[in-house]
């Protein structure tokens, strides 16, 4: 079947099947593999994307279901020439082991970030509850997201 | 009602494969005529930062800007094999064999440098990638050297092999002469509130101390003693696999819990560097010394606030109810 959408602010048209889900379409038809695939039953968070300003794990949402729909992801926040600041803030505060999980907290954060940019360590665990991280005890995921909130309010709006 | 409790733990770890295993790891450096200084190890990214690490030690040994370092690896095909990712050990191993590669290296920029410069070794003096033999006389940077010395068929690249030598502990006795090739230390204490309703358990604070004996990069190693005590915690408290005539019943994270960030203690960690002397630097590994700690330091703790000595994992709810009851 086939259907339009959004990715990172560039339109596709792709052809895909019935089964095919917005993991799927992300990661093979798309080729952008920054979002991964942990559980793929929507308990680990690791391939979580911003579908229509929403916070969704692309494991459950069928591609079809994102027709007509804006996706963001992890690529469309920054590379290597320009990172997002929560991207900065992840390498600067050591929030990174192995990094599996980083991608969907990263989305998970950016998300909480548009919609409040003074959380507080409550606000902070509890939008990322969703996100599961084995590595780093998120300790410094807590203190990345905090750098974030501040970098962007200083001047780093041009980066958002 | 809500029940304090404070519990300590310590812990002793030996590394590496240890009693008599031929563990070991290779590593190659070389200074490319592209102004890089490659280092080839096949370790993968984990642990205290390997990448990282390895990039530190390198520049360090080679007196250079860390920004020329790149590693090439991870990867048998590209470098010649570290040993495994696991047992505590890719800090000490690859970083001695990446520290005596790099000081392989130094050594042939001073015999080549001095034969250049017609000087003797304390008269030359090497540092942020350049050579001289004073310091108003000519300069030459390890590239150009690198350059001089291909002329004369030869390569500023050097290959170098960690392969320390343990033992197999007496059977009868458990002693032995080494063992392994050296241990990690590291003591920590629990403040915990146990709601005896509900049979509750929250870890308010974990202050601890580790004996990393050189913390090559401290960032990562706290990182490590966090990611590691979470863990222990998800072990001591909640990690339980159900099996049932041979089968898994709980293959999921909806039935099988592990910690969330809404599970996390306060954190106050330090470092104690207290040189190892066979480590690179001196440093020891961290990784699976800091799992340890937390089950015995949270049954402590258990203890501590109820008076009941849970003696199985995970401690749950339903076994500090179980056993308050049974106190009864």
């Amino acid at each position: 079947m086939k259907i339009s959408l959004t990715v990172n602010g560039e339109k596709r048209a792709l052809d895909v099947k019935p089964e095919t889900r917005l993991l799927d379409l992300i990661r093979d038809d798309l080729g952008l593999t920054g979002t991964k695939e942990g559980c793929g039953k929507g308990e680990c968070g690791a391939c979580t994307v911003i579908m229509n300003n929403k916070v969704v794990a692309s494991c459950l949402v069928l591609a079809a279901q994102a027709d007509g729909a804006e996706i963001k992801t992890i690529e469309g926040l920054g590379g290597k020439d320009k990172l997002h600041p929560l991207q900065q803030a992840f390498i600067e505060k050591g929030a990174v082991q192995c990094g599996f999980c980083i991608p969907g907290m990263i989305m998970s954060s950016k998300k909480l970030l548009d919609e409040n940019i003074n959380p507080s360590e409550e606000d902070i665990k509890r939008g990322l509850s969703g996100n599961i991280c084995r590595c780093t005890g998120y300790v410094k995921i807590v203190d990345a997201v905090k750098e974030a909130a501040h970098k962007i309010k200083s001047g780093g709006e041009e980066n958002v | 009602m809500k029940k304090q409790g404070r519990g300590m733990a310590s812990i002793m770890f030996g590394f590496g494969y240890g009693e008599g295993f031929p563990d070991h790891s290779i590593a190659e450096v070389e200074i490319t005529k592209d102004k890089r200084i490659k280092v080839r190890t096949a370790g993968a990214d984990l642990g205290q930062g390997f990448l990282t690490t390895m990039t530190q030690i390198a520049a360090e040994v080679l007196k250079i800007d860390p920004s020329y370092i790149e590693i090439v690896g991870q990867d048998t095909h590209k470098a010649k094999n570290s040993g495994s990712t696991s047992a505590t050990r890719q800090t000490f191993f690859s970083g001695n064999a990446v520290r005596e590669a790099a000081e392989e290296v130094m050594g042939k920029i001073y015999h080549y440098g001095s034969l250049y410069f017609n000087s003797n070794h304390p008269e030359l003096t090497v540092k942020d990638g350049e050579l001289y033999a004073c310091d108003e006389c000519e300069k030459i940077t390890y590239w150009e050297l690198a350059e001089i010395v291909e002329q004369r068929g030869k390569e500023l690249k050097a290959e170098a092999t960690f392969f320390p030598k343990t033992y197999a502990p007496d059977r009868k006795t458990g002693q032995g002469e080494k063992i392994y090739v050296a241990y990690t230390f590291m003591t920590q204490v629990m403040d915990i509130e146990v709601d005896t309703d509900t049979g509750l358990i929250e870890v308010m604070n974990v202050y601890t101390a580790l004996d990393v004996g050189r913390a090559i990069n401290p960032q990562n190693v706290h990182g490590q003693i966090e990611g590691g005590t979470v863990q222990g915690l998800g072990m001591a408290m909640m990690e339980d696999q159900v099996i049932e005539e041979g089968i898994t019943i709980n293959a999921d994270m909806t039935n099988y819990l592990v910690p969330s960030i809404q599970d996390i203690p306060n954190f106050e960690s330090t470092l104690i560097e207290n040189n190892d002397s066979g480590g690179p630097f001196g440093s020891k590994g961290v990784g699976e010394p800091t799992i340890i700690g937390a089950s015995p330091a949270l049954s402590n703790a258990v203890y501590d606030a109820i008076g009941v000595r849970i003696k199985s994992l995970p401690i749950t709810p339903e076994k500090i109810l179980n056993a308050l009851e049974e106190k009864k």
